[in-house]
């Protein structure tokens, strides 16, 4: 299962903390919990109301969702790696502005949604190069961008909306394939590739190992810059296609998308289970996650109409999980 | 290794025995009460008894203003006597939260949604898309895109706003040639309610060629923001003789701002808010005059309003629409209007609750 590129301390580490080749194939503590708390919530959604759990109520639901699934993805890689990254909301509002403009300027939707994927990766990639190269601690610099990406998006749009999109575009958001909506293949297929290159390749053991301790990952050999700055810029990148999904569903382009998009997603992945302190977690945590703050929150606004009562739901959620796994876990942690 | 996963297993079986019995617990009861919350089962006949589920969604829920607008709504729906109402909105304005509001409600099935909206462009494929699927969609306190609802219930023309702030301003300040700098606080430079607004209040201002309007001033929807903005107003332009505070954020902001400064009287706030927000400083003198129109009134017409459509009674094209204790409204085009602004002053603001 590993690959002789990192050396025996760091893999002993991993090992010893949770069993890297188990975590692959069995459920985690945490991610018991979580299926739990879903299997739950769905048949308490069933027994109130059977109409919820229909298919077509639940991926007509879905649609909100997609984004920070997406999101999601990327994050729960660079908070394995001890990092964090909190401009991607405001990376999401630059790419929807930078698509807007190139759209009203003429260019035609592929052309524009390039540039604008060009702008998140490269966005993602300026948060990357000081993270890694200048070796400024990640919360510093993604809170800066944070506020500069939306402060050139708000500059460059002068606060306009753009609208009026294509069909042919808005299909992106709106459109299905085989029933299944596209926002929610485009998460697939992102989701595939991100665990092919994490439990494929040794890709996966490194960015554990750099969560561990970076500087015994550093010495042992792993190209520990290189590969932040391939994290940071895949999750601009990432922004940039929720940019493109969320515009292409609300056929609208604004400054003020995606704002406090980075705690939900942060949210997702901790409650999915990685640790924010780096070293431990996975994709499958994550997916769960998200999916149980979706189900959770569709249903509470589902059945009781009550949105303020989904920040206090979403919050107990987790210091529940939280709590649940420290009660159930080792003493010896 | 495997033990900790074996237990892991044994934890999630664990759970999901605690949770059984509690999702049990928590069956509604059998028979005639179970349609009442199991909330997608609508039912589609036309007869008599029917009762009509209709959605009242606020540009941010917890406001004051839309507050007693609901109000108003819950009355409505009390004398109509077949309505169910739903008033739920995003507990912090995000226009993406309201437009996924009105999809969990088109897929509900519910016969009409009532929407304020906080940002047109992005509440209009929802809307648009309940609309495809009947459901009736209106618009209140502020419009949406015209293809995206079928009438607009309107408080007042933006006309009607702008004189009644400007006239109010030129009351206060008095005299018969009356004189002085003054600013506009408004919401965001964006906001299009504000916008119009500002565009007849600048119309208005003509008939006072000695009121100067030197500068407008965004506050975010940000009342410490108001604050903030009128203090630098009052350091920039020594001279200011009045402030209009345009949204119910901004306004006491504003006053709160020209009341610490202890310029009481000689920098005059007025604009437009709840009676409830203002009533401090209009009871100390800060403020002379607060403008608005009846909120409850406004969720109460709406409701009566979403009723009518949804049974039939309204159609595209009436000009008059009767609307239980405010008698007949005038139907302009799609406009419903409410068509009354109400001037709270010291003598009449202790009246009003909301």
């Amino acid at each position: 299962m590993t690959t002789p590129i990192i050396d025996a301390e760091a893999v002993t580490v991993t090992k010893s903390r949770s069993g890297w080749a188990h975590r692959l194939t069995l459920p985690t503590r945490q991610e018991c919990v979580l299926l739990g708390l879903l299997i739950g919530t769905l048949l308490l959604a069933g027994r109130l109301s059977p109409d919820f759990l229909t298919s077509r109520s639940q991926l007509e639901l879905s649609t909100h969702v997609w984004e920070l699934a997406l999101l999601a993805i990327p994050m729960t890689l660079i908070i394995l790696t001890a990092g964090i990254d909190l401009s991607v909301g405001s990376t999401m509002a630059l790419c929807a502005v930078v698509f807007g403009i190139a759209v009203h300027a003429g260019l035609p939707p592929l052309v524009a949604a390039l540039l604008s994927l060009l702008v998140g990766g490269g966005a993602g990639a300026l948060n990357g190069i000081f993270v890694a190269k200048l070796r400024v601690h990640p919360l510093i610099v993604t809170l800066a961008t944070l506020a500069a990406y939306r402060g050139i998006a708000e500059g460059i749009s002068l606060g306009r909306p753009f609208s009026g999109f294509s069909d042919s575009f808005t299909f992106l958001g709106q459109g299905s394939i085989l029933g299944f909506p596209v926002p929610g293949i485009v998460f697939l297929i992102v989701l595939a590739v991100a665990a092919v290159m994490i439990g494929g390749t040794p890709l996966g053991l490194s960015l554990s190992a750099i969560g561990f301790n970076e500087t015994a990952a550093r010495y042992s050999g792993l190209a520990v810059a290189r590969i932040k700055l391939l994290l940071y810029t895949s999750s601009g990148l990432a922004a940039g296609m929720a940019a493109l999904l969320f515009v292409a569903r609300r056929n609208t382009a604004k400054a003020d998308i995606g704002t406090g998009m980075e705690l939900d997603v942060i949210t997702a992945v901790v409650l999915g289970g990685t640790s924010i302190f780096g070293g431990r977690g996975r994709l499958f945590g994550t997916v769960l996650g998200v999916l149980l703050i979706h189900e959770v929150r569709e249903f509470v606004s589902w059945q009781w109409n009550r949105d303020e009562l989904n920040l206090v739901v979403v919050g107990t959620l987790l210091i529940l999980s939280v709590l649940a796994d420290s009660l159930l876990s080792p003493k010896k942690r | 290794m495997l033990t900790i996963t074996v237990r892991s297993l044994k934890y999630a079986c664990l759970l999901l025995s605690i949770a059984a019995p509690i999702v049990g617990c928590t069956r509604p009861p059998t028979g005639s009460a179970s349609g009442s919350n199991s909330g997608g089962s609508v039912q589609i006949s036309s007869g008599a008894g029917r009762r009509v589920k209709i959605c009242l969604l606020p540009k941010k829920k917890g406001l004051a203003y839309f507050s007693s607008c609901n109000d108003g709504a819950e009355q409505a729906a009390k004398e109509l006597g077949d309505v169910d109402l739903i008033y739920d909105g995003p507990s912090d304005g995000a226009p993406e939260k309201a437009a996924s509001l009105i999809e969990t409600w088109t897929l509900k099935g519910v016969d009409a949604i009532a929407v304020s909206p906080n940002d047109p462009g992005v509440l209009a494929p929802a809307m648009k898309a309940a609309r495809a699927k009947g459901v009736n969609v209106l618009t209140w306190d502020a419009d949406g895109q015209p293809d995206s609802r079928a009438f607009f219930v309107n408080q007042a023309t933006s006309q009607q706003i702008g004189a009644a702030l400007v006239d109010t301003m030129a009351k206060d300040l008095g005299g018969a040639q009356p004189s002085g700098k003054v600013a506009i606080v408004t919401a965001t430079l964006t906001a299009a309610n504000q916008n119009e607004w500002i565009a007849a209040m600048k119309e208005e201002l003509k008939k006072y060629p000695q009121i100067e309007l030197v500068t407008i001033k965004p506050c975010n929807e940000d009342q410490s923001v108001a604050f903030q903005v009128t203090q630098d107003l009052m350091k920039t332009y020594p001279d200011l003789r009045g402030v209009f505070g345009i949204s119910s954020v901004s306004f006491p902001g504003a006053a709160e701002a020209v009341k610490q400064a202890g310029k009481t009287g000689q920098v005059l706030v007025t604009g437009l808010s709840t009676p409830n927000n203002m009533k401090p400083y209009v009871m100390d003198g800060t403020v002379k005059s607060v403008v608005l129109w009846n909120t409850q009134d406004l969720g109460y017409l709406t409701i009566y309003a979403a009723e009518a459509i949804a049974t039939g009674k309204l159609k595209a094209g009436a000009t008059t629409f009767t609307a239980g204790r405010l008698g007949a409204k005038k139907v302009q085009g799609d406009n419903i209007l409410l068509g009354d602004i109400l001037i709270f002053t010291k003598d009449n603001i202790g009246k009003y609750d909301f």
